[in-house]
């Protein structure tokens, strides 16, 4: 018996890194799983990890920043299963190439506008296509990933206002959909080794600032979603989580 | 097999209302439980229920604002049952406790020793008791429960509410201070919950419900969830932060 069985949970960004360790948990805990990615192949390769696992998921290939690609992608997991318990709007820009670090002179007006369609558009657009399913069961758990460079603001301007925008959408849809049964909560991850291509110790840097002094891992961000997908979180909502081994403090 | 399997918590508090809600969550996911309250023989009673439901569970007599009283707490937990992994720090002066609501001047300053003494020291000595032997296994989960009041300012408390934004301070310094030992601390912040009570009666509840966004009243159960996932490994990686349980009425 699982934390979320039964539950259909569409997972954006879910082929690689903190999206794939969310969807190989909730599958675990029972939930089936849609494996929302702009990657094919990848999404691919995770559902049928899944799938060897015993669970059950479904790729639906996904560019969150497109109307139409996120209402198919609702629309797959009702033909599917019928239903559309859970949404974890994760897929985000967040690194180079899509993300320049730099002082704000430098980051051009094409680049904050493909960051803030991904991480801003994104969210809202995934969240307009579920949510008349959601409302239509009366019952829904959003939840959105923001990042802990909002509390810290140790990064590069067009991502920290992007993320910074997600938890205004939390708390604002969180008040208009309280009716519906729906919850929409916020987990904002710390910096997280979730690219085993990239040089590791830019993660290590981050280490000293944290009350638990060690490497975030994708898997660390595990639990804190599956409470929220869970019936444990059922009367919390519009709040942020920070899971970030205490380097900023909320 | 429950998430809380084998785990030993002490609940302060734990005798009813929210405290006593936490602990029987907790047995029910496994957990050895310890009902620490100033009230023994309401848990005495409460322990006899949970172990009549199959569950391990120890009461103690503890005023929290008593140094004596909270080390006993922790030595006797240890005696009875090995170690302690978790403190919940629940037990206040709060709704089920008589107590002035009135503006700032009219609040009487025994009573405002008192508040600060129970809601913010006894989490300071309660904390202090268990620590050593949480650092020396390298592993503790401690829960200080704060209140959604230090988010809202609500008037006519600010005795309450400042011991509530102690306890959040507190969380952070501590959380700090702890996480190379192994040590988590969190803190929850709850809404006016419906706990059974002479203070307030159900029109008091009903009236904060306009205010949520999941519009009914809150009830003990409410939070249950949220302190087994503290009180759990899932949250290994969270520290210092406070979570606002309250149907969405402060946003944090």
């Amino acid at each position: 018996m699982g934390k979320l069985d039964e539950r259909v949970i569409i997972v954006t960004g879910g082929a690689q890194g903190i999206g794939r360790a969310f969807a190989m948990r909730f599958a675990a805990e029972g939930a089936r799983v849609v494996i929302a990615d702009v990657n094919g192949p990848a999404s691919e390769k995770t559902a049928a990890e899944i799938g060897e696992a015993g669970g059950e998921a479904l790729v639906a290939v996904t560019d969150v920043s497109d109307a139409d690609s996120a209402d198919a992608m609702a629309r797959a997991a009702i033909e599917k299963w019928g239903r559309i318990d859970g949404l974890v709007n994760n897929a985000a820009y967040f690194q180079r190439p899509q993300v320049t670090v730099g002082p704000v002179e430098e980051i051009t007006p094409e680049e904050w506008d493909s960051v803030m369609a991904v991480n801003v558009r994104g969210p809202f657009l995934c969240c307009r296509a579920v949510l008349p399913y959601m409302k239509e069961r009366g019952y829904g758990k959003i939840v959105n990933i923001s990042s802990g460079t909002f509390f810290s603001g140790r990064s590069t301007t067009q991502y920290v206002a992007s993320k910074g925008a997600v938890i205004g959408m939390t708390r604002t849809l969180a008040r208009e959909t309280g009716d519906f049964g729906i919850t929409v909560n916020s987990i904002a991850p710390g910096s997280t080794a979730s690219d085993p291509e990239r040089d590791q110790s830019r993660y290590e840097g981050r280490v000293p600032d944290r009350a638990i002094k060690r490497v975030e891992r994708p898997e660390d961000l595990a639990g804190a979603g599956v409470f929220l997908m869970s019936s444990d979180s059922d009367f919390m909502t519009g709040q942020t989580m920070i899971v970030d081994g205490g380097a900023a403090l909320n | 097999m429950g998430r809380l399997d084998d785990r030993v918590i002490i609940v302060t508090g734990g005798a009813a209302g929210i405290g006593r809600a936490f602990a029987g969550g907790f047995v029910r996911e496994g957990a050895k439980v310890v009902l620490a309250d100033i009230n023994g023989e309401q848990a005495e009673r409460s322990a006899a229920e949970l172990r009549a439901e199959g569950g391990e569970a120890m009461a103690l007599t503890v005023d929290v604002s008593d140094q004596a009283q909270t080390e006993m707490m922790a030595s006797e937990t240890i005696a009875g049952f090995g170690k302690v992994d978790g403190l919940v720090n629940n037990a206040a002066i709060a709704i089920r406790v008589k107590h002035t609501r009135a503006p700032l001047e009219e609040i009487p300053l025994d009573e405002f020793d008192r508040m600060l003494a129970v809601n913010l020291k006894g989490v300071f000595l309660c904390c202090r008791a268990v620590l050593p032997a949480m650092k020396e296994r390298g592993y503790g989960k401690i829960v200080n429960i704060s209140s959604g009041t230090f988010f809202n300012g609500r008037e006519n408390l600010v005795h309450y509410v400042a011991s509530k934004g102690g306890v959040i301070a507190f969380t952070r310094v501590l959380a700090r201070e702890t996480g190379d030992a192994g040590v988590r601390v969190n803190s929850i912040a709850p809404g006016l919950t419906a706990s059974e009570t002479e203070e307030h009666d159900i029109e008091e509840f009903a009236a904060r419900v306009p205010n949520r966004a999941i519009k009914r009243i809150e009830m003990p159960e409410d939070l249950v969830g949220a302190g087994i996932f503290f009180m759990s490994a899932e949250s290994d990686f969270i520290s210092g932060q406070t979570l606002v349980v309250d149907g969405g009425v402060a946003v944090h």
